[in-house]
């Protein structure tokens, strides 16, 4: 009897990891496809092997410059953004136990978006605009920081960090909107693009500037995977599975507050990613941490990649914001997610 | 208005091509990336390879559609497509700093970029599209023109007002759902010039103010006002009638004086450039009632507003 349950339960966790396996794999591949086809489509479609030519000779090839220096930094930044508010996405929805939360629930992009209209709106003449994304990312961060020590009473308690964070988030929205009505009409045009969110223009800067913050942020998540899924169960039962909750929690929330930070500094207001690939990635491997954070990682990277791709060549010669197109695929999700968890509670 | 601009466009062409002793040289491949760069090129006697769509009348202002006839865009001046613009390899960019700051490094890669700190002084896009360009002499033409035309236009103004001048005066903008009050920018700095002054209720703001409840018509306490409408959009027309049929607006100085002028939002605002400038030069002259200025008497050209 007992030997039956322990083979059953052997052929489960197998056959879970098989699973966790394929799709990865199949992801993978997928996104590999759809940086291939990134690639080659453009204002002037390029063909497959003059883009290997490029990209393998490129002092010999005339689309060098459109290569190397217009696509491929675009769509890595792309990938990376997508990637990072995804994670993101899904360390918040385990650690606030709520299947709606995104990076906005603790004011993360509602508090670069009003710093990045701050410096728009004030500090633009002065300061050079490549200081932007650090205006985001310092408004992200103490937006973060104000939510935590809002929602803080001996601990944080996720269900008031999410109140708080709403309350917040709604305040600083009024501050933008109150910014871009009193500035000229150039600042508030560049404030709207912004807000919407857009990887134009996208430069190797940017993914430097990027990539050390998913190198630092990531490890850090699946290291603290595990406290994740015995957090996910109520603060009572991750205690008694030995868990220090008040530090699992905010070295999570530091986590997750970094990567969306950095990705909304850079992409501007895209944070919807990090609300709707966690679940569709969830779908696939499951709600466990270890599996959802690359799961997620790799459906963030595809949504944002197509969203960007459609903004580059579907209105040609229109290059228009990524952030118009994952609102389009979000917003139809986003009622789904809604409908379904109010026929399940 | 349009039909002066084409004249103005092709008598301008004609300095370009007949009268210069040393003719320019061969016209450069250039890409505007604002609307005043376009305008100020078409005025130099250039034609960009690559243009940005217009704001207004999109994708071109109908003053600048038979210059520019069959140009490429390159789509939205806040958001160039630079991919579009690399693939038709121009000589010449022609930028701002205060759009295209964040492209400026991948611009320069595509092509020498000149750059005007902002996107609304006709004069500074002027000269440095000449400069780049070899046409120092037609702009100066150009801005000798403008500076006899407003040099006669206050003469004759100030003689035909006497006390009344100067005149305050607002430029004001109707959206479907408020109303923009501009003190500076294109417009503005162009009133200024020519003399007119501001209401006082206007003076300590920077660009201008955003007007959302009719409550605030008293606001545009001006000698006259400058209605700048989108014929395109009924909406905006609606809005117009609203507050016009408010009773704070019976009361406003410049209604009762028959002084609110609806005006072209492309001469006044959008076209950013030297034709457009002109442009809005003409009617001032036809609103007040003052004989026109030709643009070249000695040319024998018929006056054109």
């Amino acid at each position: 009897m007992r030997q039956t349950v322990t083979l059953t339960l052997d052929s489960k966790v197998q056959s879970d990891s098989k699973r966790l396996l394929h799709s990865l794999i199949m992801l993978s591949l997928l996104l590999v496809a759809s940086v291939g086809l990134s690639l080659c489509l453009g204002s002037f479609p390029t063909s497959f092997t003059q883009v290997l030519h490029a990209l393998a000779a490129p002092q010999s090839s005339d689309i060098t410059f459109i290569i190397w220096e217009l696509r491929l930094p675009r769509i890595l930044l792309a990938i990376l953004v997508g990637a990072a508010l995804a994670i993101a996405g899904a360390i918040l929805q385990s650690i606030v136990r709520n299947p709606l939360a995104s990076p906005d629930v603790i004011g993360i992009t509602s508090g670069a978006a009003l710093a990045a209209v701050l410096f728009l709106a004030l500090l633009s003449t002065t300061l050079s605009i490549h200081w932007l994304p650090v205006a985001a990312m310092l408004g992200a961060l103490v937006s973060a920081l104000l939510v935590v020590s809002l929602a803080w009473k001996g601990g944080i308690s996720p269900s008031r960090m999410v109140l708080v964070g709403i309350g917040l988030a709604a305040a600083m929205g009024a501050g933008t909107t109150l910014l871009i009505v009193i500035s000229d009409d150039s600042a508030a045009m560049t404030a709207y693009v912004w807000l919407t969110g857009s990887l134009y223009a996208a430069q190797w800067d940017d993914v430097r500037g990027l990539l050390p913050w998913l190198v630092i942020a990531v490890p850090i998540s699946l290291a603290f995977a595990r406290h994740a899924d015995a957090m996910a169960l109520g603060d009572a039962v991750a205690e008694g599975l030995g868990v220090a909750i008040l530090r699992s929690r905010l070295v999570l929330l530091a986590c997750s507050v970094a990567l969306a930070g950095a990705a909304v500094a850079f992409a501007g207001g895209l944070s919807f990613v990090g609300l709707i690939a966690p679940h569709l990635a969830a779908r696939l491997v499951g709600r466990n941490m270890a599996r959802l954070v690359p799961a997620s990682a790799l459906v963030g990277a595809l949504i944002v990649l197509y969203a960007d791709l459609l903004g580059r060549v579907a209105f040609l010669p229109k290059d228009l914001p990524a952030g118009i197109f994952v609102a389009g695929i979000g917003a139809p999700f986003f009622v789904y997610l809604l409908h379904r968890s109010r026929a399940r509670f | 208005m349009r039909v002066l601009l084409i004249t103005l466009a092709a008598l301008i062409h004609s300095i370009s091509t007949a009268n210069t002793p040393n003719s320019p040289p061969e016209s450069p491949r250039i890409v505007t990336l604002y609307q005043g760069a376009t305008d100020s090129a078409v005025a130099l006697g250039l034609t960009p390879i690559g243009v940005v769509d217009s704001w207004l009348e999109k994708p071109m202002y109908r003053y600048l559609r038979d210059p520019l006839d069959g140009v490429e865009h390159v789509g939205l001046e806040t958001q160039p497509n630079l991919e579009k613009i690399a693939w038709l390899k121009p000589d010449l960019v022609i930028a701002s700093d205060f759009r295209h700051a964040r492209i400026a490094p991948l611009l320069s890669a595509i092509a020498p970029t000149v750059s005007a700190p902002t996107v609304f002084n006709f004069k500074t896009t002027l000269t440095m599209v000449a400069n780049a360009t070899g046409r120092e002499a037609q702009a100066n033409e150009l801005l000798q023109l403008w500076s006899d035309r407003v040099a006669d236009f206050r003469q004759q103004i100030a003689a035909r007002l006497g006390s009344e001048w100067p005149q305050k005066v607002a430029v004001v903008r109707f959206k479907s759902d408020h109303v923009r009050i501009y003190t500076s920018g294109f417009a503005g700095s162009i009133l200024d010039e020519l003399g007119f002054a501001q209401p006082d209720t206007l003076q300590s703001q920077s660009w201008g103010m955003k007007l959302s409840s009719t409550e605030n018509i008293p606001v545009l306490d001006a000698n006259a006002l400058f209605i700048l409408l989108e014929p395109d959009d009924p909406a905006i027309a609606d809005n117009y009638q609203h507050w016009a049929s408010h009773p704070l607006w019976q009361q406003l100085s410049a209604v009762q004086s028959g002084r609110v002028f609806e005006v072209d939002p492309v001469s006044w605002m959008m076209g950013g450039g030297v034709l457009a400038a002109n442009a809005m030069l003409d009617d001032l002259y036809s609103h007040y009632g003052l004989a026109c200025h030709t643009p070249l008497p000695n040319r024998g050209e018929e006056p054109s507003c």
